[in-house]
């Protein structure tokens, strides 16, 4: 009971969230667009290493800047957007991932630096752990749940079939008369 | 002209809300004259929401800047086709859009029904009625496009640069017709559930609409694809955007629907799941319509937030809480009248193709939806983006090729070992031996070895099915290859034609997989300097900047580089990309600036050019970027022999005796062993089909 309680709670936060952000939005729709060019950049700056030199590739960069969430509301990755739309946020971002690489930091102390400044939801795809499973686990989940389901549910069809044949067609028995009549006998006692 | 639109738009609310009243009235009470009376009022509905639409085009032609919605999304000096297309450019246009397709679409459903599904017709008119006063109310309450200004500027705003492009004129009107299309089976499914008549009937009258909307929805989503690949800044042809998420939702239901509606045409089986699937698609088309309007999800393609959302979500609600409750009191109705025997058969493979499809669908919803879940339930914002979606889709989407392949082969019922072996053996030997021969030929992405290997399977499951009828026609009728050919198709349009759009899912697995090859270089040019790069195939390409250049165009001000590209065994070619900015007809900027890509289009890659900006003192370095895109053509190809495929599944067949129903859907096929073999035919003849 209390794990379908808790569900329920669930669904309903969820539920009750996404009204929320719908009123939310319908409010600000007075200003659409007002957090294009705002203030949410925060810098992302670090001390380069003692003696630092580059620890990754150009191409490696590019990478981690894929893995990055552009804050403009383009939904794009920081290398996507800076290289495309550019909005007022990539290429501050870039800088500052050039920066870090510069210094001498790795792909993950980069993207874990800019974790830290913005929260986990710069990174493009959430982390592997804690709740972040439900939503990485539930899609093979439903998956792998339904092709269970669906092959329990075609055997227990078939051993149904099976049964419908078997009592359409009885299966003729090779007994002699005498041993025929000692069977009924023996029914007939047992129904007794 | 613009009085008689907005007057027209009340009345035809009006005639739909009298249509929905008296349909259900004159079906409950089975009063043949309020049933023709709702019929009539909703033919009414359609004729003035036509006439509501010729007003706001007349407006958007004529440039009347007195509407907020013509001087919000145009300007004097925007070319007229984009005039014309802006009607769906912004919120309020794009909803009287909606309300005329879906109309049209009613009206066309009612004429085509005058003399058939009589009992379930009331009902089917009611329930469109229904969601057309939805929609119109939607739009004269909530985004009305005859909203005036209070006063009247000289000029408009404009269209959104991204939005001038031949894609505008094509790519929403499809998916638009594909989205409202689904409005159709969803009465049918409402009429028969109301009606208690849920036989095959209503299916026959369900399975066309739903291959309209199949096709729409693949057409517009392949024309987005294109779009949003030659237009800058969406990311690419496909970024995992929650609303590219929420126009793929109704498409792979509506898939998994046309395959397990066979199951039910010829073995009387999975109706509650048939019905389940129609009314999803419907509910998904809405839930992405909520999704594109609301503003509740972040995408780079939704409309400016408005309040239609609430609209939207009370709708899908109060549509959810119906449906369930219908099919929740007809559960005994809709019991199966045949049960699957066998793991082993083409019912079970396309249960498990159902599956994987739903559960496609389930992931990307998910995915759209568990940033608003994790917050809801951990307090703090995340992002679902690609890494996410390749992630999870593609091992599943690689699954589903593999069924593509796996369901033609095995037979209806049981299939015997042998039967196994004879229909596995070649399109197994086809895909190892593709998979083998490009990982000697260096191949070693894991994902695009097991694509190609899948896709080769898959091809010779095709060809193997095309060469066994083309054979069994030659035996039996003496025809030449090209005339069985042709004739295979047909005369068994249901069956061939979905052997086609197998073979469009083919080529789009490969086109996505060469993704996994492209390259990228990032450089600054000052004219006359060259640059060599090589490209996914080893050729060394050889880039000469022709300088940058600026001019003026009908309503912008261009910035262009021009690249000679040469390699070894071709010409020389010029590709250009822009940097634009648009102006009004004073000459003010009124968008940020927009960049134009210069595409050198092969069928083999792209080579995709993009003008970043200039730098330098004299403003004449041009920083670029040079990707080679490989197989990016055959993306547009797939899309394109899908929808062949789904137009000669949808094209109607004489029937030639037989069973009616059967004939009509002619997907079976008696196959007759041939002469030659019929000495040593121990088996019965094969029954098979798509």
């Amino acid at each position: 009971m209390a794990t379908r309680r808790q569900f329920v709670i669930t669904l309903g936060g969820a539920v009750v969230a996404m009204g929320a952000r719908a009123a939310r939005g319908q409010q600000g729709a007075e200003a659409p667009g007002a957090t294009m060019e705002g203030d949410g950049y925060i810098p992302v700056r670090r001390l380069p290493r003692p003696a630092a030199a580059k620890r990754i590739t150009a191409l490696e960069r590019d990478a981690v800047e894929r893995m990055l969430s552009c804050p403009c509301p383009c939904t794009l990755d920081v290398f996507t957007c800076r290289t495309s739309m550019p909005c007022g946020f990539s290429p501050r971002l870039h800088a500052d991932v050039v920066q870090l690489a510069n210094g001498g930091y790795s792909g993950d102390e980069i993207l874990a630096a800019f974790e830290q400044a913005y929260g986990e939801k710069i990174l493009m795809a959430p982390h592997k752990q804690g709740f972040n499973w439900v939503g990485w686990i539930a899609p093979f989940a439903a998956v792998g749940g339904g092709a269970l389901a669906v092959g329990a549910l075609i055997r227990q069809w078939g051993r149904r079939a099976a049964e419908r044949r078997m009592a359409a067609s009885p299966v003729p028995i090779d007994a002699s008369d005498d041993e025929m009549a000692r069977l009924e006998a023996a029914i007939r006692n047992d129904d007794s | 002209m613009i009085l008689l639109g907005e007057l027209s738009l009340w009345v035809a609310l009006l005639m739909a809300i009298w249509s929905a009243t008296v349909s259900f009235a004159g079906g409950g009470m089975r009063r043949v004259d309020l049933v023709a009376s709702g019929e009539r009022a909703m033919y009414a509905s359609c004729a003035f929401v036509a006439l509501s639409s010729i007003g706001l085009w007349t407006a958007l032609i004529t440039s009347d800047f007195s509407l907020r919605f013509v001087a919000s999304y145009t300007s004097a000096n925007l070319p007229t086709v984009y005039k014309f297309s802006a009607f769906w450019g912004g919120q309020a246009g794009s909803m009287l859009f909606w309300c005329l397709i879906l109309s049209l679409y009613s009206a066309l459903t009612l004429a085509a029904n005058r003399k058939r599904n009589r009992e379930l017709m009331p009902y089917v008119t009611g329930t469109l009625a229904t969601i057309l006063i939805f929609f119109l109310g939607t739009t004269a309450f909530s985004a009305n496009p005859y909203a005036r200004l209070d006063w009247i500027p000289p000029d408009g705003t404009g269209l959104n640069p991204q939005l001038q492009n031949p894609g505008m004129a094509f790519h929403p009107p499809n998916l638009y017709l594909g989205y409202v299309a689904t409005s159709i089976p969803f009465a049918f499914a409402i009429a028969a559930l109301v009606t208690r008549r849920l036989d095959a009937e209503w299916l026959a009258a369900v399975r066309r609409w739903s291959l309209v909307s199949w096709l729409f929805l693949t057409i517009g989503i392949t024309m987005g694809m294109w779009w949003a690949y030659v237009e800058l800044g969406w990311g690419g042809y496909w970024a995992w955007d929650p609303v590219e998420n929420a126009s793929l939702l109704p498409w792979l239901t509506g898939t998994a629907f046309l395959h397990s509606i066979m199951i039910q045409e010829k073995r009387g089986m999975l109706r509650k799941w048939n019905v389940t699937l129609v009314v999803a698609t419907f509910l998904l088309s809405i839930l992405g319509t909520f999704i594109t309007r609301s503003g509740v999800i972040e995408s780079v393609h939704s409309f400016a937030q408005s309040p239609v959302g609430s609209y939207f979500a009370s709708f899908l609600i109060v549509a959810i809480i119906v449906t369930a409750f219908l099919v929740a009191t007809r559960l005994r109705d809709l019991e199966a009248r045949a049960e699957l025997e066998s793991m082993v058969s083409r019912e079970a493979a396309f249960l498990y193709n159902n599956v994987v499809l739903v559960g496609i669908a389930f992931s990307v919803l998910w995915g759209t939806l568990f940033p608003i879940i994790s917050e809801a339930v951990r307090g703090s914002k995340i992002t679902v983006g690609p890494p996410f979606f390749n992630t999870v889709n593609i091992p599943l989407g690689l699954l589903l090729l593999a069924l593509t392949g796996i369901g033609p082969l095995i037979a209806w019922r049981r299939a015997s070992v042998a039967n196994l072996k004879r229909q596995f053996a070649a399109p197994v030997a086809g895909g190892v031996f593709l998979g083998a021969a490009l990982f000697a030929l260096g191949m070693r992405d894991g994902y695009a070895l097991v694509s190609y290997t899948l896709a080769g399977f898959v091809f010779t499951t095709i060809s193997q099915e095309f060469v066994k009828g083309v054979n069994a026609r030659r035996r039996m009728h003496d025809e030449a290859v090209p005339v069985a050919f042709v004739r295979l198709i047909a005369r068994n349009r249901r069956r061939y034609g979905g052997y086609i759009v197998h073979f469009g899912v083919v080529v789009l697995f490969a086109a996505f997989a060469g993704l996994a090859f492209k390259k990228e270089y990032d450089l600054s040019l000052t004219p006359g300097a060259s640059f060599s790069a090589v490209d996914p195939y080893n050729r060394t390409w050889t880039f000469t900047s022709q300088g940058v250049s600026r001019y003026e165009e009908l309503n912008r001000q261009v910035t262009a580089v021009v690249l000679e590209a040469k390699r070894a065994g071709m010409s020389p070619t010029l590709i250009k990309s822009e940097k634009r900015q648009h102006v009004d007809s004073r000459g003010q900027p009124t968008f940020e600036p927009s960049t134009e890509v210069g595409i050198l289009e092969s069928l083999r890659q792209d080579v995709y050019l993009v003008l970043h900006g200039v730098s330098g003192d004299d403003r004449e370095t041009a920083e670029i970027r040079i990707t080679f895109n490989p197989l990016v053509w055959w993306v547009w190809y797939g899309g394109i022999i899908m929808a062949l495929g789904g137009l000669i599944v949808m094209w109607p067949q004489a029937t030639r005796g037989g069973s009616k129903r059967r004939a009509e859907g002619g997907y079976v096929v008696v196959m007759q062993p041939s002469e030659r073999r019929k000495a040593d035919a121990a088996e019965p003849p094969v029954e098979a089909g798509v």
